[in-house]
């Protein structure tokens, strides 16, 4: 009877005939009986029915399609600490410097720790870290990395305000702010530098604002001694650091409405008359006065969930081909210069073109597709007499053809069909997947130039075991990487790319890929300049060049080097060979270097990275002691040191304590996401039969108590 | 006195009844969500178990070692899961996720041991078996589901831990891992092929 009531709506009308029934119930005894079970059917009901509307609610408020669980504890989705950004960029030349200022706001009640990672540009050098509280700015120092945690730590404890920024990746960081007050507010200024790229006539800066969640390979260690615990992966055997770079990736309709958004304000001076400023990553407001621009979002605060991209163009013609800076440091000259090789067409080569296409979890959203369109697009450059074979991985590598097979166009119309179907999930197993790509054999027909496309958004945290990985099974080959996504790790393209003696490129949405495949596949023909050889004016000092052996020069790339201890005069000459073997050289007057500043710093961060490259060659850990003796020197961060910044004074009082919180990064836009909140499993059942088991019981005894005198 | 003691008494029973309702109503909801099971397999349509029901069945959990079966519904949210396990798939074809109450139908969890057979029927009725490779204790402060990371084809089942605790929002939960299991006839098809 009741399930039957329970499971038909259609006998609901049966309690309001019972209800309206209710004047003449007065005379049946029978009707009284039924009006009483049927109200408290209707009570039944009502309970059934009620946590249905209370939670349709809740779920209108979702976006549709969209990945996400329900979570009761809505605190936790609103971090205590809220985060505001500003990037300051000063653009000057070749050189683009930075003044990152975040603030970290404490809404709770308590005293917080704010804990946040982040990436900056890949090949940016931190300088400087500042720390404002109210009207008080501290200069933070440089300490080696160990001894930074010990001062930072003391400092947390003894209720200091303080500060500390470590690199963890050449791009990704951890800043940390201790002791922020309740209801205010600390503001921690980073300070780097980067260098601007210029490629294909076209200059470009790129400012991460995010990072796509990292897959960890390898088995989770054993449970960490969690005291820096700051991410959701666990330490593995081959990444060993992360807990420390995994941060919790959060939509943005999950952190509080101002938090994580950026201003951005970036100042041009490029010395040239300037074209044209774009980005294709958000739309613009600028102005331009000849050779200076003044260059901001459209929006005031921009959603920090995606790469900002500008590029600008000198007016046609003014393309520089050279380019030579200099400055004077602690009574040190530093130089920089550019230079750009002939543009010449080789002749065409019989290629044989391995594509790997990252198919992991990360790529899932648009980057697969654009993934794939890139993959297509690919195959379109393929000519007759080229050879070919595609692989995807993501748990498991997987090869389309057993070897490379001829560009012909049932092969070509398997792949494309192939390709189509890819879907994006699992791991990020990049290891199986070079592995494959550079041991495969030759396909049959003769001589070929043997390249890779790797297809990926580099979301690893292995990047260093990768690197090696490609630099002993590379051979002949050349290995070019394509960056997907809002948010890649440029890092791993860019050197990828390097230890794979190729070229990268980043395609930033679907929009975007003709133009940068062409670019890249136009590049891939042939390197323009081999053998180069660089040669200073000797004025009978050892030089230290950074980089000290530059690689092949491809299409529209110029080689950038810079040396400590030459004075601007005599004459830089550049040579190498040509495609066809033909020998080109040119020669560059340095007195007249433009003055520029920040060369020591990008000086010294090339010796740190050349270091760094020494020790993966022999096999060994870089040299610490070196490194951080440079990294003291010129104030510049390196893995091996870190920016503290300690107020003596204490500012919270003893009796006071301090919650810890680790402020989350955004979803890169268009990605899907990959975490989930584990949902409340629990109910209040055994909570509520407890305690009216309990208070049935006692309620029993004292009625038991109260009858036994009046018996 | 009397007044006190009969409003002592109201109280416990209503707040007893609260408590007994809702085993009994994950009880009940299953029978009928094995009837809308039932229309959704012959009919092959998302038959709602109840008219106003915001969820429907998508599968039938099988656990041969307990000898336990279930109606599991779509989505994870608080309101399928008073009812039945949820069900969310990440992805085209990512893992799936099962999540229940500890107190009600995912009660049976904790007798599960690795190594122990864990079946899904799907609405084509497709049978899937899974073997558990896996059970973990997390802290769901500290870590989330990362679906990218597990292989495709995954399952996950969830629960809060440990089952014993009155405390409902806890932060600890239960996860079983079960990675598909694939009859041998059905490989050496491929092979002969």
């Amino acid at each position: 009877m009741l399930l039957s009531l329970l499971a038909n709506p259609a006998v609901r009308p049966d309690l309001f005939t019972a209800r309206r029934a209710k004047p003449a119930a007065k005379q049946s005894r029978w009707l009284r009986m039924a009006e009483g079970i049927s109200l408290w059917l209707a009570v039944l009901l009502m309970l059934f029915v009620h946590p249905l509307y209370a939670e349709a609610r809740q779920m209108d408020m979702e976006q549709p399609g969209q990945l996400y669980l329900m979570n009761d504890q809505s605190a936790r989705q609103q971090p205590a600490v809220i985060l505001d950004s500003e990037f300051q960029v000063h653009v000057s030349g070749l050189l683009a410097q930075t003044r990152l200022t975040r603030t970290f706001r404490n809404a709770s009640d308590q005293w917080q720790e704010g804990i946040f990672v982040f990436p900056l540009p890949d090949k940016a050098t931190v300088y400087g870290l500042r720390m404002t509280i109210g009207e008080r700015e501290i200069v933070g120092h440089i300490e080696p990395k160990a001894k930074a945690r010990q001062t930072y730590e003391r400092a947390r404890q003894a209720g200091q305000h303080a500060a500390t920024l470590e690199q963890h990746r050449p791009n990704l960081f951890t800043s940390r702010v201790a002791n922020i007050p309740p209801g205010e507010s600390v503001q921690v200024e980073i300070r780097y530098q980067q260098p601007v790229a210029y490629k294909h006539g076209e200059f470009e800066l790129r400012l991460p604002t995010t990072l796509t969640p990292r897959y960890m390979p390898g088995d989770p260690l054993a449970e960490t001694q969690g005291q820096w615990q700051s991410g959701w992966a666990l330490a593995t055997t081959e990444v060993a650091d992360a807990h420390e770079i995994s941060p919790f990736t959060v939509r943005p309709q999950d952190v509080d409405g101002g938090s994580h958004r950026a201003r951005i304000g970036i100042e041009i001076e490029s010395g040239l008359a300037l074209a044209d400023v774009s980005s294709p990553s958000h739309r613009l407001h600028t102005e331009l006065d000849g050779a200076r621009a003044t260059v901001r979002p459209e929006q005031e605060k921009v959603l920090m969930d995606r790469d900002v991209i500008v590029r600008w163009r000198p007016v046609a013609g003014s393309e520089p081909k050279a380019a030579v800076f200099h400055q004077t440091w602690q009574g040190e000259d530093y130089l920089m210069a550019m230079v750009l090789p002939l543009e010449t067409a080789g002749p065409v080569l019989r290629r044989e073109l391995v594509f790997v296409i990252d198919t992991s979890g990360s790529m899932a959203g648009d980057a697969i597709a654009q993934a794939r369109s890139a993959l297509l697009k690919g195959l379109e450059t393929l000519r007759p007499g080229d050879s070919f074979n595609v692989i995807q991985f993501n748990s498991q590598a997987h090869a389309l053809f057993a070897q490379p097979v001829p560009a012909e166009g049932h092969y070509l119309a398997r792949a494309r069909r192939y390709v189509q179907d890819l879907r994006a999930n699992g791991g990020t197993e990049m290891a199986g997947a070079l592995s494959l790509a550079l041991g495969m054999d030759s396909g049959p027909g003769g001589e070929r130039v043997r390249q890779v496309v790797f297809i990926t958004d580099g979301a690893v945290g292995n990047e260093s075991a990768l690197f090696n990985q490609i630099r002993s099974g590379l051979a002949d080959r050349r290995l070019f990487t394509v960056g997907i996504g809002s948010a890649p790790n440029m890092h791993f393209l860019r050197e990828a790319a390097r230890w794979g003696r190729g070229e990268f490129t980043a395609i930033h949405s679907g929009a975007e890929v003709d133009r940068a495949l062409n670019r890249l596949f136009a590049a891939m023909e042939a390197p323009v300049l081999t053998n180069l050889d660089v040669r200073w004016p000797d004025q009978g000092q050892p030089l230290e060049p950074v980089p000290a052996r530059p690689g092949d020069l491809f299409r529209g790339t110029p080689l950038v080097q810079v040396v400590r201890g030459l004075s601007a005069a005599g004459q830089l000459q550049v040579s190498g060979q040509l495609p066809g073997g033909r020998h080109w050289s040119t020669s560059l007057d340095l007195a007249q270097a433009a003055p520029a500043s920040g060369l020591n710093r990008q000086w010294a961060r090339g010796r740190i990275d050349e270091l760094t490259d020494a020790a993966r060659l022999q096999g060994q850990t870089p040299d610490e002691q070196q490194i951080t003796e440079l990294s003291v020197r010129h104030g510049v961060i390196s893995p091996f040191t870190s920016f503290v910044v300690v107020e003596q004074r204490r500012a919270r009082p003893e009796t006071e304590s301090a919650g810890s919180q680790s402020i989350p990064t955004l979803l890169p836009a268009g990605s899907q996401p990959g975490m989930l909140r584990y949902p409340q499993t629990a109910t209040f059942a055994p909570l509520f039969t407890a305690l009216g088991l309990l208070g049935l019981m006692f309620s029993l005894a004292i009625a038991m108590l109260n009858r036994r005198p009046s018996l | 006195m009397s007044r006190l003691l009969l409003l002592l008494f109201g109280c416990s029973a209503t707040v007893l009844m609260f408590g007994l309702w809702i085993p009994f109503k994950a009880l009940v909801a299953q029978e009928l969500l094995a009837l809308a099971w039932a229309e959704t397999q012959a009919r092959q349509v998302q038959a709602r178990p109840w008219p106003w029901a915001d969820t429907w069945p998508v599968a039938k959990l099988e656990m041969p070692e307990l000898d336990v079966s279930m109606i599991v519904l779509d989505g994870l949210h608080g309101e399928s899961l008073a009812f039945g396990p949820g069900k969310l798939v990440a992805g085209a074809d990512g893992p799936v996720i099962l999540a229940g109450h500890r107190d009600t139908h995912f009660s049976h969890l904790q007798h599960l041991a690795p190594g122990n057979p864990v079946r899904l029927q799907g609405q084509d009725q497709h049978w899937q078996d899974y073997r558990v490779t896996s059970i973990r204790v997390v802290d769901s402060r500290k870590e989330l589901i990362n679906t990218h990371a597990l292989a495709a084809g995954t399952l996950l089942l969830v629960t809060c831990y440990p089952f014993n605790s009155m405390d409902a929002r806890g932060p600890l939960r239960y996860v079983v891992e079960a990675h598909p299991v694939y009859a041998l006839e059905q490989k050496d098809t491929v092979a002969a092929l």
